[in-house]
């Protein structure tokens, strides 16, 4: 299977005279986990949306494996911030969905939606509807929808910001064992910087309006990382400073 | 089994008293009256017992179904595939609700005298009323859901590789579904009384709204309120029965307990 490398290069973005992103330059290598934090309004969503193919530069180039993305492709999967799944089908057929647009067979698709599921920790959930379940459980329907297609690229949008802080860390852990070993690349956009750190092995940091990369963060620890390490505290201590967040 | 008893009679008490207060109200009128002023309701009930097996009266039921049958659905289908239609189109959707809010200030039943002249007595003027009464309702119920779309369960399908067939049929479809059966709903009230009112005045000489009218000019009181309590009762079991029994099998997942 070939992965897919993102670049980012000098990209412009302005929704009419509001100008999103200035330059913005970024790579991720393939089978990697990065993340992009900075505070609202910086443009990540934005930039997040565009390697996704939901929206185009004004200025500059964003590639996968060398190729302009200018649509959305089952090979890049989003996860969205809100879990937006379709309350009209169960958690199944919301599952499926991706399978059924690409005409796969009924069996099939229920073979693969079920072992999805199982994988987090939803076996036996086929068959209720999204309101029946908590905003943690519909969460992970919704990266299930996204895995089931086998994708090289998962990009999400604030995925665990609307859970409790204890789900929320819980589903930190749950989404690094999905990653490890399978060799998808990640991108996730955060305003936890507690979440880059415990989960990126390489952390954008970007200023808001216009949103600006300040900083590319290196981080080779291995996991699981412990939340309150000594490195941690430092590289948390330097992005809040970036961010102004701190003298 | 005694606490689920107690909660259908929770659920049906009030429109059990609803019912009670009209019939209570008619009987009391009808004590202070003469009965072939005001007859009480037992007199009609017996006489709505017979009146159901005479061929006059089934004759006049199945033509008014008819054209309901006719009439309503075509206007559901109408109005459903414009509003769908305007809601993907803004310039179509400003020259649809221009379109309705003309047609809207005409009341319905002011074509009948005009498709008269046009095609003469019988079932095309009074189901094309039924048209013109009932497709806005769906139209600009549609219209509202499809405008106002959940973008990102637009944006799920787009990710999730949808053509725009398959995000007209997966996602805006089962989305507007539930302002189609509302539209449906007020649309049915529409083409019901259009219908009615079109017999009245003449659009045909059957159906329960001739028949009505017919039994005032003879000045037959109780074959007047026969009449109005069939007309009610039908209009009720389409609404709360047939209606509400499709709403709650096409949109099950409304239905389904839990936290929302």
């Amino acid at each position: 299977m070939i992965m897919q490398t993102l670049e980012i290069q000098k990209v412009h973005k302005s929704f009419g005279s509001l100008k999103v992103l200035e330059d913005v330059s970024l790579t991720i290598e393939k089978g990697k986990f990065a993340a992009i934090v900075g505070p609202s309004g910086c443009g990540k969503s934005t930039l997040l949306r565009m390697v996704a193919g939901l929206e185009r530069p004004d200025e500059g180039t964003v590639q996968a494996d060398g190729k302009t993305i200018d649509h959305p492709s089952p090979r890049r999967m989003m996860i969205f911030q809100e879990h937006a799944l379709y309350p009209w089908l169960t958690v199944g057929e919301n599952v499926e969905m991706g399978l059924e647009l690409a005409g796969i067979s009924k069996e099939e698709r229920r073979n693969r939606a079920q072992k999805v599921l199982k994988t987090v920790g939803l076996e036996g959930f086929y068959h209720y509807y999204p309101s029946q379940l908590s905003g943690g459980m519909r969460q992970r329907v919704s990266i299930a929808r996204a895995l089931v297609m086998d994708p090289d690229v998962l990009l999400l949008d604030e995925p665990y910001g609307a859970l409790d802080a204890m789900t929320r860390l819980t589903m930190q852990n749950e989404l690094l064992k999905i990653w490890e070993g399978s060799g998808k690349t990640m991108l996730l956009i955060t305003h936890d910087i507690d979440e880059a750190l415990y989960l990126a092995d390489r952390i954008f940091v970007m200023s808001s309006r216009p949103g600006k990369l300040v900083r590319t963060i290196d981080l080779d620890l291995p996991r699981p990382r412990s939340r309150h390490g000594q490195r941690i505290g430092e590289l948390r201590q330097e992005i809040m400073q970036l961010l102004g967040l701190e003298e | 089994m005694q606490k689920m008893n107690s909660q259908t009679w929770k659920k049906i008490w009030p429109y059990a008293a609803a019912i009670g207060t009209l019939l209570l109200i008619w009987q009391i009128a009808a004590f202070f009256s003469p009965p072939y002023l005001l007859p009480g309701v037992p007199a009609v009930l017996e006489r709505l017992g017979a009146g159901i097996t005479e061929p006059e009266f089934v004759t006049s039921l199945k033509e008014s179904l008819f054209r309901l049958v006719v009439g309503y659905p075509s206007a559901c289908l109408l109005g459903g595939l414009l509003g769908l239609l305007a809601g993907l189109s803004r310039g179509f959707a400003v020259y649809l609700r221009s379109l309705i809010a003309i047609l809207q200030s005409i009341p319905p039943i002011t074509w009948i005298p005009f498709l008269i002249i046009l095609f003469g007595f019988g079932n095309v003027p009074i189901i094309t009323v039924i048209i013109i009464a009932s497709f806005f309702p769906m139209a600009l119920s549609v219209m509202n859901a499809t405008e106002g779309i959940n973008r990102t369960h637009l944006e799920v399908a787009k990710v999730l590789g949808a053509t725009k067939g398959q995000l007209l049929r997966k996602v805006y479809l089962p989305e507007t579904l539930p302002s189609f059966i509302t539209g449906a709903q007020v649309a049915f009230g529409n083409a019901w009384r259009s219908l009615i009112a079109s017999e009245m005045v003449g659009g045909a000489s059957s159906g329960l709204g001739f028949s009505i009218k017919f039994a005032g000019e003879v000045a037959q009181m109780t074959d007047v309120l026969m009449y109005i309590v069939i007309i009610g009762l039908i209009a009720a079991f389409f609404d709360h029965v047939i209606l509400e029994w499709l709403k709650r099998r096409m949109l099950k997942w409304r239905y389904i307990g839990g936290a929302k």
